[in-house]
């Protein structure tokens, strides 16, 4: 088999979904925690990908094409937030958006 | 024959269906009539299974069923009706008479706003006495026997804006079905030991049993006859069942219901005889019942009441009757009986119509000037009632009386109550006619008194009155023992007389002299004190409190059954409920609340917070499954 072995893309996948994970714990703009979000995903596709080329399957890449499916409709609603608010002038911060809480 | 007696059974079934289903969209005079025809086409079928009957010979009873009812192993009762002499002749009083009282509904209903709701359960009940008389075994018999108590109920309870009505009505209920369950009782002896509960096997088997168990099994059915015939001591529901409206205590409360007690006692005949004590019990119990009856009746002041006890005086002699194995008089005064208390109720029911309810004889005296019909059939029925010859209590319940005299060594002492009983109803019932119709009217009749289109009432509430009438002169004519029996000889294939309860000629003529004698001068008594007023009533105030306060029989009941349950209810209440049951409901509550006023803090509104519980949790499920696996 061509190319690095499926540890590699493992790795990358791991570096990605950390730093995604990372990002929407630590950062405040909503929109930036979107963008980590689909990093997130993009490395749990990556992982997925990279299992189904060790394993010569094609589950992992049709479960990859619904997650993009996914990330895409997630996406819609998450940006169609982020202008909802932007209209309204609120302030784009997830911290101080906190008023649903018990 | 057999299509008469399912045309009988089945035609006030489908008038109770069709008056339910058709609801509002018939009118309530339509309603009426419907029942009305639905109870005469019965008769019709119960005359057509008479005849059918006639002409096959009356030996032969038949049974036909048409499925099987239900089905437990080897007990299999069928849905079954079973045509015989006496189940015929009960058919014939219960559709005649029953027709005549729904006919009569019809006036002395109109204007009440329930109407249809009341026609629906009187063809209810008539479906359901048919039901018990014709049913073709036990199983039938007790459905037919509880179905009978719930339209009574029903009926008794009729205008139940009225608390009295109401209380009256569960009076009813819960003495009949503690007869029911003592009944029901009797049937799972049976049923354990013969496996069926047809006619047939089960008298053949209760000449096997130990004589206990007879006796226990003819203890249950005598239980459950004396709770429906109003006898002591499960009496005391009928006086207050009048509460009901008046063609009901005619139909039920006096025709036919309270007579089903006789009906049974005649139809399990052979399990009786084997219990010749609990017989004894039974004629000892009707003995009585006719005696305090008799008294209590002598100082009633509501006119259907003074009725009530009268008729529980005359089941009292078909009871002893029926004990003594003088089955056919017992029955044939049952019928003469349907006659002239229905007659008397309606008759009375007639005057109550005329004075807009009112029930109370002091207030009613002189009504007589008014309804000087009414006044003659009140008269005929009364006579009737008395036993004065030619009317037909004289053919019916002298004959009873006579037997009794024959009847082994106790009979004697039956003998002289029942004469004594003729005494008492000469009495009462010309108490009751002499207040209520001769003299001058007085003010309250004067001013509360309004005819009806220039009559004594409907057109339909006077036929019915006037054919009773009619029946309770001529009704005793059927037999005139010993000259000629037929009933006695018509019914000797289903419940053949005892030897012991055939009465020579001179007994015979002794008791109907006696008792004649005895009725006239009961009647001659209630003329002095009551008609001219010439002899005043005797002074015995601690008599006259007990009578009035019947015996004290629902005190005694009051305290022994009623008290005992209600404190210990009470007790229960204060102890159990409140502290426990109730208590721990706010408990429950308290605990729930607490738990979310905890749980809400983990909810802050800050998303890395959730996202935090949310990768902790996927972490503790990927170690959990590394570490299982």
């Amino acid at each position: 088999m061509l190319g690095p072995g499926v540890v590699w893309y493992l790795g990358i996948s791991a570096f990605l979904f950390g730093t995604g994970a990372l990002g929407v714990l630590v950062r405040r703009n909503p929109l930036i925690v979107l963008l980590s979000l689909e990093i997130m995903l993009n490395g749990a596709n990556l992982a997925l990908i990279g299992f189904a080329r060790e394993h010569g399957g094609g589950a992992g890449q049709i479960f990859a094409l619904a997650v993009m499916a996914v990330a895409a409709s997630e996406v819609c609603v998450g940006l169609g937030l982020v202008v909802a608010l932007n209209r309204r002038r609120l302030a784009m911060d997830v911290d101080r958006l906190s008023e649903l809480r018990g | 024959m057999i299509g008469g007696a399912w045309l009988c059974l089945l035609s006030p079934l489908a008038g109770t269906l069709l008056i339910t289903a058709a609801g509002t969209r018939i009118s309530r005079r339509a309603a009426g009539w419907l029942s009305t025809a639905s109870v005469f086409l019965a008769f019709a079928g119960a005359v057509w299974s008479f005849f059918g009957l006639r002409s096959h010979g009356s030996e032969h009873g038949s049974v036909s069923t048409a499925w099987t009812w239900l089905q437990a192993g080897s007990f299999k009762p069928g849905l079954s009706v079973l045509v015989d002499p006496l189940s015929t002749m009960m058919m014939l009083i219960v559709a005649g008479v029953g027709g005549l009282i729904v006919l009569y509904s019809i006036g002395y209903m109109d204007g009440d706003d329930e109407e249809r709701r009341y026609f629906a359960y009187m063809s209810l009940f008539v479906f359901s006495m048919l039901l018990l008389v014709e049913g073709g075994n036990l199983l039938l018999l007790l459905a037919g026997w509880g179905l009978v108590g719930l339209s009574s109920y029903l009926l008794i309870g009729f205008w139940h804006e009225r608390p009295t009505a109401v209380a009256a009505a569960k009076k009813a209920f819960v003495m009949n079905a503690f007869g029911d369950a003592t009944m029901a009782l009797a049937f799972f002896v049976l049923i354990a030991h013969s496996g069926s509960l047809d006619f047939a096997t089960s008298f053949a088997t209760a000449g096997h049993l130990s004589q206990t168990t007879v006796d226990l099994v003819a203890l249950g059915l005598l239980g459950g006859a004396a709770a429906k015939s109003a006898q002591i001591p499960l009496h005391t529901w009928l006086p207050d069942a009048m509460e009901g409206p008046t063609p009901v205590s005619a139909l039920i409360h006096a025709a036919t219901m309270v007579t089903a007690g006789v009906y049974l006692i005649a139809r399990t005949h052979p399990i009786f005889e084997q219990a010749r004590t609990i017989e004894l019990i039974a004629a000892g119990l009707g003995a009585l019942t006719l005696l305090v009856a008799g008294l209590v009746a002598l100082v009633q002041t509501d006119i259907k009441r003074v009725i009530a006890y009268s008729t529980m005086s005359q089941i009292g002699y078909m009871f002893l009757g029926a004990g003594i194995g003088a089955y056919a008089n017992g029955m044939y005064h049952l019928m003469t009986h349907a006659f002239f208390k229905a007659l008397l109720f309606m008759a009375a029911g007639l005057a109550i119509h005329a004075l807009a309810g009112e029930q109370d004889i002091r207030k009613m005296s002189g009504i007589g000037s008014y309804l000087p019909w009414t006044r003659w059939a009140f008269l005929a029925g009364s006579l009737a009632l008395v036993g004065v010859p030619p009317f037909a209590g004289f053919f019916s319940k002298d004959s009873i009386i006579a037997a009794a005299l024959h009847a082994h060594w106790y009979g004697v002492i039956f003998w002289v109550v029942a004469l004594v009983g003729t005494f008492l109803t000469g009495l009462y019932t010309f108490r009751l006619y002499f207040i209520v119709f001769p003299g001058e009217p007085s003010a309250f009749v004067r001013e509360h008194h309004h005819a009806h289109e220039g009559r004594e009432g409907p057109r339909t509430m006077l036929l019915p009155v006037g054919i009773l009438a009619v029946l309770s002169v001529v009704g005793g004519w059927l037999q005139f023992s010993p000259l000629w029996h037929p009933v006695t000889s018509w019914l000797e294939p289903a419940a053949r007389t005892l030897g012991v309860a055939e009465p020579t000629s001179w007994q015979e003529g002794l008791s109907s002299a006696l008792a004649v004698a005895l009725g006239l001068a009961g009647i001659g008594v209630a003329y002095l004190v009551y008609g001219r007023g010439r002899v005043a009533v005797p002074r015995l105030p601690a008599v006259q409190r007990a009578l009035e306060h019947k015996l004290y029989f629902d005190e005694a009941y009051d305290a022994l059954f009623y008290k005992p349950a209600a404190a210990m209810a009470t007790w229960w209440r204060r102890e159990f409920e409140e502290p426990v049951v109730l208590a721990a409901g706010p408990d429950l509550g308290e605990t729930a609340f607490d738990a979310g006023r905890g749980l809400r803090r983990v909810q802050t509104g800050l998303l890395r917070t959730y996202v935090l519980f949310l990768g902790a949790g996927m972490a503790v499920v990927a170690v959990v499954f590394l570490v299982v696996r």
